[in-house]
C-alpha cells in the first residue's frame, strides 16, 4: 500500500500535473497557499529502514536521482519551486501540513529570494600537465629562473632545473589558487548569491585532472545569457593553460534554500 | 516547456545529479519526518567506483533536464 508522501518540492502556484505524461503518479496538496508536488510511496521501498537500504542499490539510487531532479525541473518551467532534498518523506498528510505551517514564513522569504533565478553548477578542473607545458608563460618566477638556466653553464643549469621543477609544483599550486578564485569572481559578479561545495577528490570524479573549485551560482533569468557567454568566453581565454571549466543548468535553487521554523514557534 | 534544454541533458553524469540533489534544499529534520536520505557524496564516490564501467554507461543514458554547457 502506498500511503507514505513523497516531496519533489513546492510552488507557490498551482501547479499543472498534467503536463507530466511519463510521471503521471504526481499529485499535489495545498496548504496556507503552498502548493507541495508529491508522490505517494510505498513502505516496502522509502520506510526508514528500507530507504537506507536501498541507498546502497546504485541503480535504484540513480532512476529515484533522476526522477527527483526530472519532476522538479518540469515544475521549475512552470512556477517558482522551492525543492526538496532528495528522498524527503512524510508519514501522513496531516504532518506535511504541519510542516508547511511550521515553516510558512521561511518558505515565503524563500520563495522572494530565489523568485526569476536558477541555479547554475560551476566546477573548474585544473589539468597540471598542461599547465606545467605553460608554466614559463603563467609564471614570472618561473620564466626568470629557466632564463637563468638558459645563460647558465651545464653543471649549474642542471642543479637549477632541480630547483625549477621544485619551483613548479608551488607555482602551479599557487595558480590553481589565483584561477580558481577569478572563476568564482567572474561568476560571482553575475550572480545573486553563491555556494562553495566541497572540493571531490579524483576516485570520486574519476577525472585525471583535479577538481579545484564546486561552486553554485544562483543567477537572475535575464542574466544567464552573459552568465553563459562568460563561460565561453573564459574557455577560450583560459584553454590552453590546463583550466577545465565544466557548468550545468539551470537546476533548481538546491543550494539557495534556508529553511527555518517559523520565529514565533517554540 | 523547452525541449531543447532536454535534448542536450543526456551527458549529465550521476556525480552531477547527486551533488546537487544530496543534503540540498529544503532538509527535514525531527519526528514530523520518517525519513530523509542522509548520505555523503564522498562516500557514495568509493561505491560509484564499484559500478561496472558498463552499468555506469547505461546510468548515463537516463535523462533529466539541465544541460551541459
Amino acid at each position: 500500500m502506498n500511503d507514505l508522501i513523497y516531496v519533489y518540492c513546492i510552488s507557490n502556484r498551482l501547479p499543472d500535473l498534467s503536463l507530466s505524461k511519463e510521471h503521471n503518479d504526481l499529485k499535489y496538496i495545498m496548504h496556507n497557499n503552498i502548493f507541495a508536488v508529491i508522490k505517494y510511496v510505498s513502505e516496502n521501498e522509502f520506510s526508514d529502514e528500507n530507504l537506507k537500504k536501498n541507498l546502497s542499490d546504485m541503480d535504484w539510487l540513480e532512476s529515484r536521482v533522476r526522477e527527483h531532479i526530472e519532476v522538479i525541473n518540469l515544475l521549475m518551467e512552470q512556477n517558482t519551486v522551492i525543492p526538496f532534498n532528495f528522498g524527503s518523506i512524510f508519514q501522513s498528510e496531516i504532518n506535511l501540513k504541519k510542516f508547511i505551517t511550521d515553516y510558512t514564513d521561511s518558505l515565503i522569504e524563500n520563495f522572494s529570494h530565489i523568485e526569476g533565478k536558477e541555479e547554475w553548477a560551476v566546477k573548474i578542473y585544473c589539468n597540471r600537465k598542461a599547465l606545467c607545458e605553460q608554466i614559463d608563460e603563467l609564471s614570472e618566477d618561473a620564466a626568470a629562473l629557466e632564463k637563468q638556466i638558459m645563460a647558465s653553464s651545464p653543471g649549474k643549469a642542471f642543479l637549477l632545473k632541480r630547483k625549477k621543477t621544485d619551483l613548479i609544483e608551488n607555482e602551479m599550486d599557487r595558480l590553481c589558487k589565483v584561477f580558481g578564485q577569478k572563476y568564482y569572481d567572474t561568476f560571482r559578479l553575475l550572480s545573486d548569491a553563491t555556494y562553495l561545495n566541497n572540493i571531490l577528490p579524483q576516485d570520486v570524479t574519476e577525472r585525471d585532472d583535479t577538481m579545484i573549485l564546486n561552486a553554485a551560482f544562483l543567477v537572475k533569468k535575464t542574466n544567464v545569457g552573459d552568465f553563459k557567454s562568460t563561460v565561453e568566453d573564459l574557455r577560450k581565454k583560459d584553454g590552453n593553460s590546463g583550466f577545465v571549466i565544466e557548468t550545468t543548468g539551470p537546476w533548481a535553487p538546491f543550494s539557495f534554500i534556508n529553511s527555518k521554523k517559523n520565529h514565533n514557534e517554540p | 516547456m523547452n525541449h531543447n534544454v532536454v535534448d542536450q541533458s543526456k551527458d549529465i553524469t550521476i556525480l552531477e545529479l547527486l551533488d546537487r540533489v544530496l543534503n540540498k534544499g529544503v532538509i527535514l529534520t525531527g519526528d514530523i519526518v520518517i525519513s530523509v536520505a542522509d548520505i555523503d557524496l564522498v562516500y557514495l564516490g568509493v561505491k560509484l567506483m564499484l559500478c561496472s564501467v558498463e552499468t555506469m554507461e547505461q546510468l548515463k543514458l537516463g535523462k533529466s533536464v539541465p544541460e551541459k554547457l
